[in-house]
C-alpha cells in the first residue's frame, strides 16, 4: 500500500465544496486538527478544471497546464503532499502528474507555455510530483488516522442504518492507488467503523455512479436521474438513513436532487447525505452549523443530529476530565 | 590504418612459450574439390610451420582416419589441427579419429564454410585466409590441455511432491521402471483434486464418466506398488541440492490414528461432537474433527484434524481397535534422492475477489467446483441438484465464464485457465441430462474447446444448453431470485437475465504448496507464479534446477489428460538421467578452495544456479554449470577457474590470427556462440559472401570472451571485434550490458570503442548476419581514430 | 463494412492511442469484445449507448463513430475502465472521441451550454456550476438552495472559511496561460460555431 503522509500537506480547494457544501472543507479542517495533521490551504490555488474538463470544454492540454501551476504552488510551499476534498480533483491531478512525468513531449509543450507567459519559475520538472506518492484524497489521510479518530468520538451513530457511496473518480480511475477495494469499495465503510458505527456494506448498485455524469445532469436530465433513481431505490430497499460520500459532485446529485426524484417518480426517499469528513466531525462533536455546515444541505440533516446520543464511555471521560464544551 | 601492429606480438601471461616444442600435425582436407578448387593447398602447405602437414581427398573417410592415426603414432604428434569443414559437421568425428590422443587436443580450421565457399571468386585471398585460419588453430591447440569428459550419475530414487493425479501418475511410471519413489502429500490422503471432481468428460465417447472410478484403480496401484513409499500429512521443509543429489527434510504430522489398526468402522466419528466444514465438499457439508476424507481415501483410515479437536477422548473410548492416540509428535524425515518431481497442483481463484458477482452474499451463487460436489453422488446432496437457499431444483442456471481468468485487473490472471469451458459444458450436460426442465445458460467470451473437445461442445448445444456471448457486469438480488446483468454482444443488447442459480467458472491458479515448494527449492516461477519450465517449447517438464522436474497444474492450468501426459514425460526425463547418467563437457568452473572466502557473489550471479555452499565449502554442481564464466568476473579472490585453459586458448587463437598480419591487411575478429557459428556456416553453405577481413572464432558462450581478450586483439592489430549471440541464451542480457563497459575500457586504452560491434544472431537469418559483417567491415574501414 | 486492400482499419485506433489523454499501455488493440464494459455501464442500462460497440467500430476504422449521438451518453464514471479485463478503457476512449468531434467542428452544439466553465475560469480562475443552469436548478431543487447560493459568503464566514476566489495575481496568471495554450481561442471558436 502507498505511504500516507500526515504532514507537509497542501489541502486542495474544490470548486463544488467551496460553493455548494463549504462545510465539507471546514469539517475536514476540524478533523485534521483533531487528528494531528499538518496542512495548508493556498489561496493562490485554482480549481483543477474538473467539471469543465469532464464536460469536454477543457482539453487535456489546458487542464495539464492548470495542474502544473497548482503543482508548482505545492512545491513552492514545500508541501508536496496534495490532498483532495473531491474525487474528481483527485483523478484529474493524478492524470496530470502522469502525463507530465511520462509524456516528455507534452511536458515540454507545457513548459513552453509557461515561458511564453513569463511564468518560467512555474515550469514543471519531470518527477517533481508523483501521482502515487504525492496525490491523495482526504479519505486516504483519514484512513491512516483511524485510531486517532476512534479516540475522539463523542456521539453514537451506531443506531442508524448507514450506507456508503464511493462514487467513481476516487476508486475507479487510478485504481492501483485505491485503498479499501476497487470493485467493492470500502474505505468509507472502514472510516464509519472507526467512528464506532457500522454500515450495511454491499447494496445493489453500490459501485455505480451517482448519475451526475457531468453533462448528463444538465442536458440529459432524465438519463441522469434514472441512474440516481436506481441507487435511491436500492438504498430505500435496505432502509438506509444516512448515505456517506467522499465526493461533492455525488453529494450534489443525491442531496439536491433526491426530492426532485421523489416528486418525479412519485417515490419517497428520506436518506440524508453527509460527506465522510462531515460525518466524522459530527461524531467528534463538531458544531453542526459552525463547522459541519448542515444549513447548506437540501435534505435536512437536523433529524439525525437531534437523535444523536453521547457515547456512554465519552460521558464518563467527559465527567472525569471536564473536556469538550461543544454542543449539538 | 592507425592502430599499428605491435612488432613483437607475444601471448599475454606467457613469459616464455612453454609449448614451443610441441609436435603439431596439420591435416588438410581437399573435400573432393570443395576446398582445393579454390584454395591453393600447395601454397598453404609450404607456408605453415608444423611438424607434419598432410593433405587428403576426404579426411572424414575411414582412410582419412588411418592417415591421421598413422601420422600421430609415427611422428609422435602431441597436437592435431584438422583443416577441413566446419566443426559443427565433423568435430565429433575427428575427436574420435585422433585417438589415442585426448579428444580436446585437436582443433578444426574451417576452410570450407568460412573460406572456400565464401571466397570462391578470389582464390588468392582465400588461400591467404586459409593459412591464417590454420595458424590460429595451431596456436590454439598449443594452449590445449588433455581433459576428460565428466560423467554424472544420479541415484535411482525420486521424491515426488504432491499426491494428486499428476504425482501419482509420475510415481507409478517410475516405480514400474524399478525406481524407488517417495510420494509426499500434504493432506491426509492422496488423490488430490480429481477425487472430488465427480464426473469427467470424455471427448471420444462424448459422455461423462465417473471420475472416482477412473482414479481409484490408479490410486490402488500406487498403494500396492512396493517401490512407492507414501507419506501423507507431510511437507517438504528444506531442500539442499548437490550434483544430482537432493537432501530433503520432510515434516510428517501425526495422524493420531494408527492406520495399521484402523478398520474404518466410523464409530470414532459418531462419537465426536466437533463439526467442521468439510473441505472435500468445498465446505457445503460438515465433517467431524476425526474423519476420513472420502471413502476411497488412502491411507484407508480415519485421521484427527488436531486444529479442531477438543481432545474430549470420546473417539478413543469408541474405537474398538484401540487405534487412536491423542498424543503424537511431528516427525522429521530426511530423504536423499536423485531427482525431484514437483506435482503440487493448483487451487481455485477466490470468487470474492470479484465481488460484483455476489459470491458469499447470495447463497445461490456458487462455483463450478461446488456444483461438481452438488452433482456428485458422494457429495453433500447425494447428487441431487438443488439451490442452497431452499433445496429446490433451480429453474435456470446461469454460468459465468472467465472469473479471474483472462483478466488483467488487480487479483486477476492474464492467462486462460484452459479447462473452464469444458468444465462448464460438462456440468451443463449432466444437468441437462438429469433435469431437462432446468434452463442452462453459459455467458462466455470465447468457447475454447480445441481438437476433439469441439465435438463435445456441439453435443452440449444439441442437448439444449444455451450460450450468450457476453461477460456479465454484475449479479444482483431480485426478491428471491437473482439478476445477471450482461450485454448479449451478438444482439448488441444490454439484458438482465432472471435466474435462481449462478455458477462461477473460477480460474485455476498455483496452489500455496506450489508457491512454497518453488521457494524452498529455489525453482524459477513464471510471472503468474506457476513453476517455470526451462524452455517452454523444447524443454518441457525441466525446471531451471537440474534434476527437478514439474508436471500437472503446478506448471500451468491443464486438464487431467494433459496432467497425466506431462507426469509421464517428467518420469521419462528422470529415468533418462538415472539410467544413462550424463556426460558433461569438462569446460566448467572449478573452485580453488584455498582462495575462496565464501563471499557468495558467485552464487547470486549464476543464472544456472550451479553454485552453493555445502559444509563450509563452495560447491559447483557440474550438472548445472555451463562454463559461461560469469562467476569469474565477480570473484574478488580469483578463486574460480574454468577447466581446460579457455582463456589461453582464446588468446592463442587471436595470436595465431594476427601474428603474420601485414600492414595493409584488415582483420576483424568475430566471436560467435554455436548458434551464431551455425548461422555463419549457412552463409557459406548458401554460397553467399562476406569480406575477407572477417575471421570467426567459435566460443562455447560469448560471455567467456573477456574484456582482456578484446583489448589484446585490438592492441595487437585487429581492426575490429564483432560479437554475436543468440538472444535465447540465458546470458544474452548480461553480454549486451557488458558491451558498454567493454567499450569504456577500449576508450581508456586510447582506442576507438566503435571498433567493437555486437549483434544478436539467429540460425535462419544468415543473410542478415552476412549483411552485418559487410556493414561492420565498411564501418571499420571508414574509421579514422 | 467492406474492407479494401489498401485500407488500414487500425488508423483510427492508433490515433487514439497516440492522444495526449491516452493512458500508458491502454488495451484498446487487445479488446476481445467481451462486452463487460457494456454489462456494467449505466449509460448502456438506460440508453442506446454501447461502449463495446463503440470500441468495435473504432477497431473497424469506422470514423462515423465520432459523429454518433450515443457517445454523448457516457457518464465518465470509469466503471468500464476499472474492470476491463484487457486494460482497455471505453471511458477514456470516449473522451478522446468527443475531443475529435470538437476538433472536427461537429460538436459545437454539445459544448456550447458548458462554455461558461471556460469563461469563469478565464475571468476568475474558478470552477463550479455554470449560472446558465441556475434557473432550472432553482426550480428543481427549491428556494432554500437559491437562498443559500445568495448567502454563500455569509455561510462561508460562519464556517470560518476565507474567500474562495483566488487573488487577482493568480487570476491574471491563469488567464495568460489559458490564452497562450489556445484555450480561449478554442472556446471562442465553439461559441461562434467554428472549427476550433
Amino acid at each position: 500500500m502507498k505511504q500516507i503522509p500526515d504532514k507537509n500537506i497542501t489541502l486542495f480547494k474544490s470548486c463544488l465544496v467551496s460553493t455548494e457544501y463549504p462545510g465539507i472543507e471546514s469539517s475536514t479542517k476540524y478533523v485534521f486538527d483533531k487528528t494531528g495533521i499538518d496542512y495548508l490551504v493556498d489561496e493562490r490555488q485554482t480549481c483543477c478544471t474538473g467539471l469543465g474538463h469532464y464536460s469536454d470544454v477543457f482539453d487535456q492540454f489546458s487542464t495539464t497546464i492548470i495542474g502544473a501551476r497548482n503543482f508548482y504552488l505545492a512545491s513552492d510551499n514545500n508541501r508536496k503532499n496534495m490532498v483532495m476534498l473531491c474525487a474528481t480533483c483527485y483523478a484529474i491531478n493524478k492524470k496530470v502528474a502522469n502525463i507530465l512525468n511520462k509524456k516528455d513531449e507534452t511536458r515540454e509543450e507545457v513548459n513552453e507555455i509557461f515561458d511564453k507567459s513569463d511564468l518560467s519559475n512555474m515550469k514543471y520538472e519531470k518527477g517533481s510530483i508523483d501521482s502515487t506518492e504525492n496525490i491523495f484524497h482526504v479519505v486516504d489521510i483519514l484512513f491512516n488516522k483511524k485510531k486517532e479518530i476512534a479516540k475522539n468520538i463523542k456521539y453514537d451513530f451506531s443506531n442508524f442504518k448507514i450506507a456508503t457511496h464511493h462514487g467513481c473518480h476516487y476508486c475507479k480511475v487510478h485504481y492501483n492507488d485505491t485503498i479499501g477495494g476497487i470493485r467493492d469499495p470500502n474505505i468509507i465503510d472502514e472510516l464509519v467503523n472507526a467512528c464506532g458505527a457500522s454500515t450495511i456494506g454491499w447494496y445493489d448498485f453500490k459501485r455505480t455512479t451517482c448519475g451526475a455524469g457531468f453533462r448528463q445532469r444538465f442536458v440529459n436530465k432524465d438519463l441522469s436521474m434514472d441512474v440516481t433513481y436506481d441507487k435511491l431505490k436500492a438504498l430505500k430497499n435496505d432502509d438506509v438513513e444516512i448515505l456517506v460520500h467522499l465526493c461533492p459532485n455525488c453529494h450534489v446529485q443525491f442531496d439536491r436532487y433526491q426530492n426532485y426524484i421523489s416528486n418525479d417518480k412519485n417515490d419517497e426517499f428520506k436518506t440524508i447525505h453527509l460527506n465522510i469528513a462531515q460525518f466524522i466531525a459530527l461524531a467528534m462533536g463538531a458544531d453542526p452549523y459552525k463547522v459541519v455546515g448542515i444549513q447548506t444541505h437540501t435534505v435536512p440533516v437536523e433529524d439525525i443530529v437531534n437523535k444523536l446520543e453521547t457515547l456512554p464511555e465519552y460521558k464518563e471521560i467527559n465527567e472525569e476530565n471536564k473536556i469538550g464544551e461543544e454542543n449539538v | 590504418m592507425s592502430n599499428i601492429k605491435d612488432e613483437n606480438l607475444i601471448l599475454p601471461r606467457l613469459e616464455e612459450e612453454p609449448n614451443s616444442d610441441l609436435r603439431v600435425g596439420v591435416f588438410i582436407c581437399r573435400c573432393g574439390g570443395n576446398i582445393s578448387d579454390v584454395i591453393d593447398i600447395r601454397k598453404v602447405k609450404t607456408s605453415l610451420n608444423a611438424t607434419v602437414v598432410e593433405e587428403f581427398e576426404n579426411l572424414c573417410s575411414l582412410n582419412g582416419r588411418k592417415i591421421i592415426r598413422d601420422s600421430i603414432v609415427s611422428e609422435n604428434l602431441d597436437r592435431v589441427v584438422i583443416a577441413a569443414c566446419s566443426p559443427i559437421s565433423h568435430e565429433k568425428t575427428f575427436q574420435d579419429y585422433i585417438q589415442p590422443l585426448n579428444p580436446y587436443l585437436m582443433d578444426m580450421a574451417n576452410l570450407r564454410e568460412h573460406c572456400s565457399w565464401i571466397h570462391d571468386d578470389n582464390p588468392e585471398k582465400a588461400t591467404e585466409k586459409a593459412i591464417v585460419l590454420i595458424n590460429a588453430s595451431i596456436e590454439k591447440v598449443k594452449q590445449s590441455n588433455a581433459v576428460d569428459p565428466i560423467l554424472c550419475r544420479t541415484p535411482d530414487n525420486v521424491a515426488i511432491v504432491g499426491g494428486g493425479i499428476s504425482g501419482m501418475s509420475a510415481a507409478l511410471s517410475l516405480a514400474k521402471q524399478g525406481m524407488h519413489v517417495d510420494l509426499i502429500e500434504k493432506s491426509a490422503t492422496i488423490g488430490g483434486n480429481m477425487a472430488k471432481i465427480g464426473k469427467v468428460f470424455s471427448p471420444v465417447k462424448i459422455a461423462e464418466e465417473c471420475g472416482l472410478c477412473l482414479l481409484n484403480p490408479i490410486l490402488n496401484e500406487v498403494v500396492w506398488n512396493k517401490n512407492i513409499n507414501i507419506l501423507t500429512n507431510s511437507k517438504v521443509l528444506k531442500c539442499d541440492r548437490r550434483g544430482g543429489n537432493f537432501s530433503l527434510l520432510v515434516e510428517s504430522s501425526p495422524r493420531y490414528v494408527d492406520s495399521e489398526k484402523c478398520i474404518s468402522c466410523g464409530k470414532c466419528a459418531e462419537a465426536c461432537e466437533v463439526e467442521v466444514a468439510d473441505s472435500w465438499n468445498d465446505g457445503l457439508s460438515t465433517r467431524k474433527a476425526i474423519y476420513k476424507p472420502f471413502s476411497q481415501a488412502y491411507p484407508d483410515s480415519y485421521v484427527i484434524d488436531m486444529e479442531n479437536c477438543d481432545k474430549c477422548s470420546e473417539c478413543v473410548k469408541a474405537c474398538p481397535m484401540n487405534a487412536i492416540k491423542l498424543r503424537g509428535e511431528k516427525e522429521m524425515v530426511p530423504l536423499n534422492t536423485g531427482s525431484v518431481i514437483l506435482a503440487t497442483g493448483h487451487k481455485l481463484f477466490d470468487p470474492k475477489l470479484r465481488p460484483e458477482y455476489g459470491y458469499g452474499r447470495f447463497e445461490n451463487v456458487i462455483t463450478q467446483s461446488e456444483l461438481g460436489r452438488i452433482m456428485g453422488v458422494n457429495g453433500p446432496t447425494r447428487g441431487k441438484l438443488q439451490k442452497l437457499s431452499n433445496g429446490e431444483v433451480p429453474k435456470r442456471i446461469v454460468m459465468i465464464q472467465c472469473v479471474g481468468s483472462r483478466d488483467e485487473k488487480p487479483d486477476g490472471h492474464k492467462y486462460c485457465s484452459k479447462v473452464c469451458c469444458m468444465v462448464a459444458l460438462k456440468n451443463a450436460n449432466i444437468i441437462k441430462n438429469k433435469y431437462p426442465d432446468t434452463d442452462v445458460v453459459i455467458c462466455y467470451t470465447d468457447v475454447r474447446t480445441p481438437g476433439m473437445y469441439e465435438k463435445y461442445y456441439k453435443h452440449s448445444q444439441q442437448s439444449g444448453i444455451r450460450l450468450i456471448r457476453g461477460r456479465p457486469g454484475e449479479v444482483a438480488k431480485n426478491g428471491e431470485n437473482l439478476i445477471v446483468r450482461t450485454e448479449d454482444t451478438l444482439q448488441k443488447d444490454f439484458i438482465e437475465i432472471e435466474t435462481d442459480m449462478v455458477v462461477l467458472s473460477t480460474a485455476l491458479e498455483p496452489s500455496e504448496g506450489t508457491k512454497e515448494i518453488a521457494e524452498i527449492m529455489d525453482v524459477g516461477v513464471t510471472e503468474d507464479f506457476f513453476i517455470k519450465e526451462s524452455h517452454p517449447k523444447i524443454k518441457p517438464v525441466t525446471t531451471d534446477v537440474k534434476g527437478a522436474y514439474v508436471c500437472g497444474t503446478a506448471q500451468d492450468p491443464k486438464d487431467i489428460t494433459e496432467s497425466i501426459m506431462q507426469s509421464t514425460a517428467a518420469a521419462a526425463k528422470v529415468s533418462e538421467m538415472i539410467h544413462n547418467g550424463i556426460e558433461i563437457e569438462p569446460f566448467i568452473a572449478e573452485i580453488d578452495q584455498e582462495q575462496c572466502n565464501l563471499c557468495g557473489n558467485c552464487i547470486s550471479t549464476c543464472k544456472y544456479k550451479a553454485l552453493s555452499v555445502k559444509d563450509d565449502l563452495m560447491y559447483i554442481d557440474p550438472m548445472s554449470c555451463s562454463g559461461c564464466g560469469k562467476c569469474l568476473t565477480v570473484c574478488d579472490k580469483n578463486a574460480i577457474n574454468i577447466n581446460g585453459n579457455i582463456d589461453e586458448k582464446i588468446f592463442g587463437t587471436i595470436y595465431g590470427m594476427l601474428k603474420d598480419k601485414k600492414k595493409d591487411d584488415r582483420r576483424i575478429i568475430v566471436f560467435l556462440d554455436s548458434i551464431g557459428y551455425t548461422a555463419a556456416d549457412n552463409i557459406g553453405v548458401n554460397r553467399l559472401n562476406f569480406p575477407e577481413s572477417i575471421y570467426i572464432i567459435k566460443v562455447h558462450s560469448v560471455n567467456r570472451v573477456m574484456p582482456k581478450h578484446i583489448i589484446y586483439a585490438l592492441q595487437n592489430g585487429a581492426d575490429g571485434v564483432f560479437i554475436g549471440e543468440y538472444p535465447g541464451d540465458l546470458m544474452y542480457d548480461e553480454v549486451e550490458k557488458k558491451m558498454e563497459t567493454i567499450k569504456e575500457k577500449i576508450s581508456t586504452n586510447n582506442m576507438n570503442p566503435e571498433r567493437l560491434g555486437f549483434s544478436h544472431v539467429y540460425i535462419p537469418y544468415f543473410r542478415g548476419l552476412a549483411d552485418k559483417f559487410i556493414a561492420f567491415d565498411e564501418k571499420i574501414s571508414s574509421l579514422e581514430d | 463494412m467492406d474492407l479494401k486492400l489498401n485500407e488500414d482499419p487500425l488508423n483510427l485506433a492508433n490515433t487514439i492511442l497516440k492522444d495526449i489523454k491516452s493512458s500508458e499501455n491502454l488495451g484498446l488493440l487487445r479488446c476481445v469484445q467481451c462486452g463487460m464494459c457494456t454489462s456494467s455501464c449505466p449509460g448502456a442500462m438506460h440508453s442506446n449507448f454501447n461502449p463495446r460497440d463503440m470500441i468495435e467500430k473504432i477497431l473497424e476504422g469506422d470514423e462515423t463513430v465520432i459523429e454518433e449521438e450515443d457517445i454523448w451518453n457516457c457518464f465518465y464514471c470509469y466503471t468500464c475502465h476499472s474492470i476491463c479485463p484487457v486494460g482497455n478503457s471505453a471511458c477514456e476512449v470516449n473522451q478522446i472521441l468527443r475531443q475529435f468531434a470538437i476538433s472536427k467542428g461537429t460538436a459545437n452544439k454539445k459544448i456550447q451550454p458548458f462554455l461558461e466553465f471556460g469563461d469563469i475560469f478565464l475571468s476568475m480562475a474558478l470552477g463550479g456550476i455554470p449560472s446558465i443552469f441556475f434557473p432550472e436548478m432553482r426550480e428543481d431543487i427549491g428556494e432554500d438552495w437559491w437562498e443559500f447560493k445568495m448567502n454563500l459568503d455569509n455561510v462561508r464566514n460562519k464556517l470560518d472559511l476565507g474567500s474562495y476566489i483566488p487573488p487577482q495575481e493568480s487570476i491574471d496568471e491563469v488567464n495568460k496561460l489559458l490564452i497562450n495554450s489556445g484555450f480561449e481561442e478554442r472556446i471562442e471558436a465553439i461559441r461562434n460555431n467554428k472549427k476550433p
